[in-house]
């Protein structure tokens, strides 16, 4: 195991910023606060109406909904469904019914959820102080309709995932909002057999994640003003090891130009790693298996369109067991690009940074497709056979810009290539022949 | 890249970044605190019909006497694990209660319970921790039923007046006033948790489990009016235990109080009763990678150079679960020295600092070797 965290790729470039880091704070990242409804004026829910929610989930039976009236809940503690089966928690829509977790005194997420065929629709999530809505240990969870997000004006006071499945099978989100979460606003992790569709995150750092999952379809859905659109990890030491098969098509992936505020503005990045994601992201892979990336619209991303990257990119302790640091067999195809206009890559983050400097087309110039190019030299000494299976067959892909790095041997020499060809031989790669109606 | 090549960009990107300084955000007001107050229920009394949970604690009638004196009756007997879970600062008196001939049975790790199981839990606050026998306030009393679907969780609330308390399953919330060990006032929000969010501790698979009563955390001597005695030998003398072949044959955890004992020891201790609930591959915590139960050997699990998963902003401005040689730069120090909800660990159960908690686990940490 590596002792301690090794830059073992960027460490000369951090230098060279130190002096500018205090003009990154004014750096062109925008913010956004803006939300989809206002819930002030609701009417409030009794104190009885409140307790009365509080114990329907305690005490609700299999097989029964639970019914939401119209209204603004001020919840002071958790709601907590615990391994029931069969259950539908329905409110009266996201904008007339609304469970507000601003004084929430304990409890690691407003509402959590075990059990088996939940669905909860038809309702908003605000302000808690941690996660919005949890489900754990669940077969069969579908989220409709709901919107999970945050008031706070100074965003630094936001919670870390909006709309948080994991250890689940079975996962069905549509037609969601998720925003303004310090982490995800849709976070699959550690799940199995996962669709995304029609759903909408904004606002968040990162938009929609698929962490340590198998099997997941993210389609139909706009990730938009996020610092990152769609996140495909699989991070290493976690009880589901590894994730594969995922399929990200028909979204619209646009404007990510957010602010990374998962830290505070000038700080380092910490050990969480969507605290390293550059503002201006659209898709990143990070450690992913078989991703099938086509027909989305990735457009005016001002870092990157796409990002296809290993472990190693984050410095951190990249070995554990039944896992690997690499991303393999990614299909990207059919997506259409926009580079946008006036746009300048991020500088606050070392990935940012990199492709600032480094990339294989000029200084400060947006690439639609980057490719940190470390592969595993088990496989082959030279990554010009395309070890890591890496299929791109973009249409005009002339025009696009793509930037392979060379960052094996660490800070001192940095290398860029413009050449794509390596990767457009696909006959290696496995077509992703995954479909899953939930 | 050469250093002249370097200035070079150097000065370009602050030109560009001078052309860019006109961006900024600005903040907006936050919505209004909103406070309420829980009213307490009046109740009737009842019928002790066997039909759990009751509405009263006194209907069980565990107790002789004055109830406030949580003077049990035969059929309760103390215990005690040998660490103790911190609930900012409150005392426990904790009870078992069987059936009538019926016995508790150990199998490998496992202590086995026969169904109608009762754990009898009290939540108390002396009024002045230097004379922790005086006067006191009761918060709640949490019951543990071992019911034909399993355990079931039952918080009682206590009344002013400490003559009875009621289930309330919904939580609640208490100002709570002492005086320290240092002679201080010091004031706690003490809450109750809701009845579902007892799993969130109490969690084994996603069934409700009791944390104390295990092997490995009563495998010890206590004080009994005979005299100090191992309490499961105790207990298989009563006829109420069946398995247990002497201390030895069994896991047990030390008291993380016991200054005597290896610091390493205390330490794991210490994360067993407090964290190892949810950090653990049956716990809901599993989710992390982080799993600390007692006799933890890989340093990863343990959160050695490990990067957090969800954490958030838990993570503060630190990169490690534990730093080896640094307490104060490792994450799991850091949830425990915060209040703020979001950061602090564990999730339920303390609204204050564990101050010797924090530094039994910081000089733990610094200990350790920075391989």
């Amino acid at each position: 195991m590596t002792p301690k965290r090794t830059h073992h790729s960027f460490e000369m470039i951090r230098p060279l910023f130190l002096f500018v880091f205090g003009l990154i704070l004014f750096s062109c990242s925008s913010q956004s606060s803006e939300q989809s409804f206002d819930s002030s004026s609701l009417r409030r829910a009794t104190i009885e109406e409140v307790e009365t929610l509080v114990e329907a989930f305690i005490l609700a039976e299999d097989s029964s909904t639970i019914r939401i009236p119209e209204g603004f809940y001020d919840l002071k503690t958790q709601l907590i469904l615990d391994n029931k089966k069969n259950i539908r928690i329905q409110g009266e829509g996201m904008h007339k019914t609304v469970l507000s977790f601003r004084n929430l005194k304990s409890g690691g997420e407003g509402v959590k959820i075990v059990g088996n065929n939940i669905t909860i629709e038809e309702l908003s999530i605000e302000d808690a102080p941690g996660d919005g809505i949890k489900a754990q240990h669940t077969v069969g969870i579908t989220f409709r309709k709901i919107n999970v997000t945050w008031t706070n004006g100074d965003k630094s006071k936001n919670g870390t995932y909006a709309i948080y499945p994991v250890q689940c099978k079975h996962v069905l989100i549509d037609s969601c909002i998720a925003s303004h979460s310090k982490d995800a606003g849709i976070y699959v992790g550690q799940s199995e057999d996962i669709v995304v569709k029609n759903s909408l995150a904004f606002g968040n750092v990162a938009g929609i994640e698929i962490e340590n999952c198998d099997r997941a379809e993210v389609y139909g859905n706009t990730a938009r003003d996020n610092a990152g659109g769609i996140l495909v990890f699989n991070l290493p030491g976690l009880p589901k090891s590894d994730g594969r098969q995922t399929r990200i098509y028909n979204n619209d992936i646009v404007d990510n130009n957010h602010e990374n505020f998962a830290i505070p503005l000038g700080e380092d990045p910490n050990g969480n790693t969507v605290t390293m994601i550059p503002p201006g992201s659209g898709v990143v892979l990070l450690a992913a298996k078989e991703v099938e990336i086509f027909n989305n619209r990735i457009l005016r991303n001002k870092t990157y369109g796409v990002a296809i990257s290993s472990y190693q990119v984050t410095g951190f302790p990249a070995e554990a067991p039944n896992w690997s640091p690499y991303t393999s067999d990614v299909y990207l195809h059919d997506n259409s690009y926009d580079r946008g206009s006036f746009s300048l890559p991020d500088l606050s983050r070392e990935l940012g940074q990199l492709v600032s400097l480094y990339n294989a087309h000029g200084w400060l110039k947006t690439q639609d497709i980057i490719y940190d190019g470390i592969w595993d030299e088990s496989i082959s000494s030279s990554i010009e056979s395309n070890p890591m299976r890496i299929c791109i067959q973009e249409a005009g892909m002339e025009s696009l810009r793509f930037t392979r790095f060379y960052l094996m041997e660490g800070e001192d020499n940095i290398a860029s290539f413009s050449d794509s060809s390596p990767f457009q031989q696909c006959e290696s790669t496995p077509k992703n022949a995954l479909s899953l109606s939930l | 890249m050469n250093v002249l090549m370097k200035r070079f960009v150097v000065s370009i990107f602050t030109i560009f970044l001078l052309l860019v300084l006109m961006f900024s955000c600005a903040p907006e007001a936050s919505k209004q605190e909103l406070s309420s107050e829980t009213p307490i229920e009046i109740l009737a009394p009842e019928d002790a019909n066997g039909k759990f949970p009751y509405k009263r604690l006194s209907t069980y009638d565990f107790f002789t006497g004055e109830m406030a004196k949580l003077s049990p009756n035969s059929s309760l007997l103390p215990y005690q694990p040998a660490s103790s879970l911190f609930t900012d600062y409150a005392l426990k008196s904790r009870f078992i209660s069987l059936p009538k001939d019926t016995q508790a049975n150990i199998e490998g790790e496992e202590l086995n319970f026969p169904m109608g199981t009762i754990l009898v839990k009290n939540f108390y606050y002396p009024t002045d921790y230097r004379k922790p026998e005086g006067e006191r306030r009761i918060i709640e009393t949490r019951l543990m039923i071992l019911e034909e679907g399993g355990w079931e969780a039952y918080p009682y609330l206590w009344n002013e007046s400490q003559t009875d308390a009621v289930l309330k399953v919904v939580g609640a919330e208490k100002e709570v006033r002492f005086i320290n060990q240092a002679g201080k006032e010091q004031v706690i929000n003490y809450l109750v948790p809701n009845k579902n969010q007892c799993k969130s501790c109490h969690n084994k698979n996603e069934s409700l489990a009791p944390l104390g009563v295990q092997i490995r955390h009563l495998n010890h001597d206590i004080a009994y009016e005979s005299g100090t005695e191992n309490q499961l030998a105790n207990w298989s003398k009563l006829g109420i235990l069946v398995g247990f072949e002497g201390k030895a044959a069994h896991p047990s955890v030390v008291n993380y109080e016991d200054q005597s004992q290896a610091l390493n020891d205390r330490a794991m201790a210490y994360l067993d009763i407090n964290c190892s609930h949810c950090h653990r591959a049956e716990g809901p915590a599993s989710t992390s990678g982080l799993f600390l139960t007692y006799g933890q050997q890989d340093p990863l699990k343990l959160g050695v150079y490990k990067t957090p998963v969800a954490a958030g902003k838990g993570a503060g401005s630190y990169t490690y679960d534990i730093v080896p040689g640094e307490g104060d730069a490792s994450i799991l120090l850091h949830r425990m020295n915060s209040t703020e909800i979001g950061v602090a660990m564990p999730e339920l159960g303390r609204t204050s600092i564990h101050a010797e908690g924090v530094a039994l686990i910081r000089e733990w940490i610094n200990q350790m070797d920075e391989k």
